[in-house]
């Protein structure tokens, strides 16, 4: 059985490796994406159009905002129906497994001790991350779900109740729910200025600066919004998951 | 040179550490021994590894390159603090659930649960 593994594995690296050769090059000018005309257009004139030096960031939240709109409304669904499905109210708490549910943990000192020195950090990285979406690889998705790992930490370093002093249930879905507002705002703020929706030049009336400027501080502005929404709903679903719905005490 | 040479020694034995932490994962009897091979080298490992692809970098002192090392070397802090702690934690839970520790003939020693 293990001789059989080995020659699986063997064979699909075999496979891969010549597969690879077939790639086009590291940065290759003739290769199919970059020697399309649209990918031209993005690679020569986004900095120009947008004054952001991360193509993907522009790419992401400017020329295809509309998409990562609905991507974002798309995490805040997959919350809203985790905590639909699972979150159970009052009375019938019935826990199915109960060797699952632990008793109230007494903190131990090298955790916490590690937990207090690296959350901080842990955050502020989450927020430098987001910040710098375009300038170097980031953005409002990984700066959210960095940012919501460090009250996940939380929760596990001690438990549920102490994270949810933080961000308590209601707060977590109101900061969801405000995520898809500032990203929806900017739409409907550039639809009355006149332009069409999530046309951020327009908005050059409101932000200071002219319509580069305008792009690039309104894809900051998105990139926050994704990040409140990523962060409650990535912290909502932990806790739904791990503690059966109850939200009282989780692993 | 030199710096070349002190960073591919420096990486060879974070190699060599990380064997020995796979191998121990795999061949120690029991939980908390497995941990123990799992933290320990990986953490040290980590670090050798770590320290000598950041002095790698070093070996055009430019000032970019200082910030790269220093980033390097952050990391290797990041782990340094966090790897041992998650295997505290991990062998903490363990011993609350009271899993047996090993020993040499099924003896019971000390206060094993």
């Amino acid at each position: 059985m293990k001789f059989l593994g080995l020659l699986t594995v063997l064979i699909t690296g075999f496979l891969l490796i010549q597969a690879e050769r077939d790639f086009p090059d590291w940065g290759d000018v003739n290769s199919p994406a970059s020697s399309y005309k649209l990918s031209q257009h993005y690679i020569t004139q986004t900095f120009a159009e947008t004054s952001v030096p991360n193509m993907v960031t522009a790419v992401l939240a400017d020329y295809r905002g509309y998409d990562t709109m609905f991507e974002t409304v798309v995490i805040f669904t997959a919350g809203i129906a985790i905590i639909g499905i699972l979150r159970v109210f009052g009375s019938n708490i019935k826990p199915d497994h109960p060797e699952v549910v632990l008793t109230k943990k007494k903190p131990d000192l090298i955790v916490e001790t590690t937990c207090r020195l690296l959350i901080p950090i842990i955050q502020l990285f989450a927020l430098y991350v987001v910040a710098h979406g375009h300038h170097s690889p980031g953005g409002g998705f990984q700066g959210g779900v960095i940012f919501g790992a460090s009250f996940i930490l939380l929760a596990l370093a001690r438990d549920l109740q102490y994270a949810q002093q933080w961000v308590p249930e209601n707060r977590i879905l109101n900061l969801a729910g405000i995520g898809i507002f500032i990203y929806a705002g900017f739409g409907v703020a550039s639809l009355l200025l006149g332009g069409n929706f999530l046309d951020y030049g327009v908005l050059t009336a409101i932000i200071p600066g002219d319509v580069k400027d305008a792009h690039s501080h309104s894809m900051l502005g998105v990139e926050i919004g994704v990040a409140f929404t990523v962060t409650a709903i990535m912290f909502s679903i932990y806790s739904s998951l791990s503690s059966n719905g109850h939200m009282k005490e989780g692993i | 040179m030199i710096i070349d040479t002190i960073s591919i020694c420096l990486i060879c034995i974070g190699i060599v550490f990380f064997i020995g932490g796979a191998v121990g994962i795999l061949r120690f009897p029991d939980f908390y021994t497995r941990m123990h091979a799992a933290g320990k080298g990986d953490t040290c490992s980590m670090f050798l590894i770590l320290l000598g692809l950041g002095l790698y970098q070093l070996h055009e002192p430019t000032l970019a390159n200082f910030l790269v090392f220093g980033k390097i070397m952050f990391i290797t802090i990041f782990i340094m603090v966090t790897s041992p702690t998650s295997t505290h934690a991990l062998i903490k839970a363990g011993f609350e659930e009271g899993i047996k520790m090993w020993t040499r003939n099924g003896e019971k020693k000390g206060n094993v649960k």
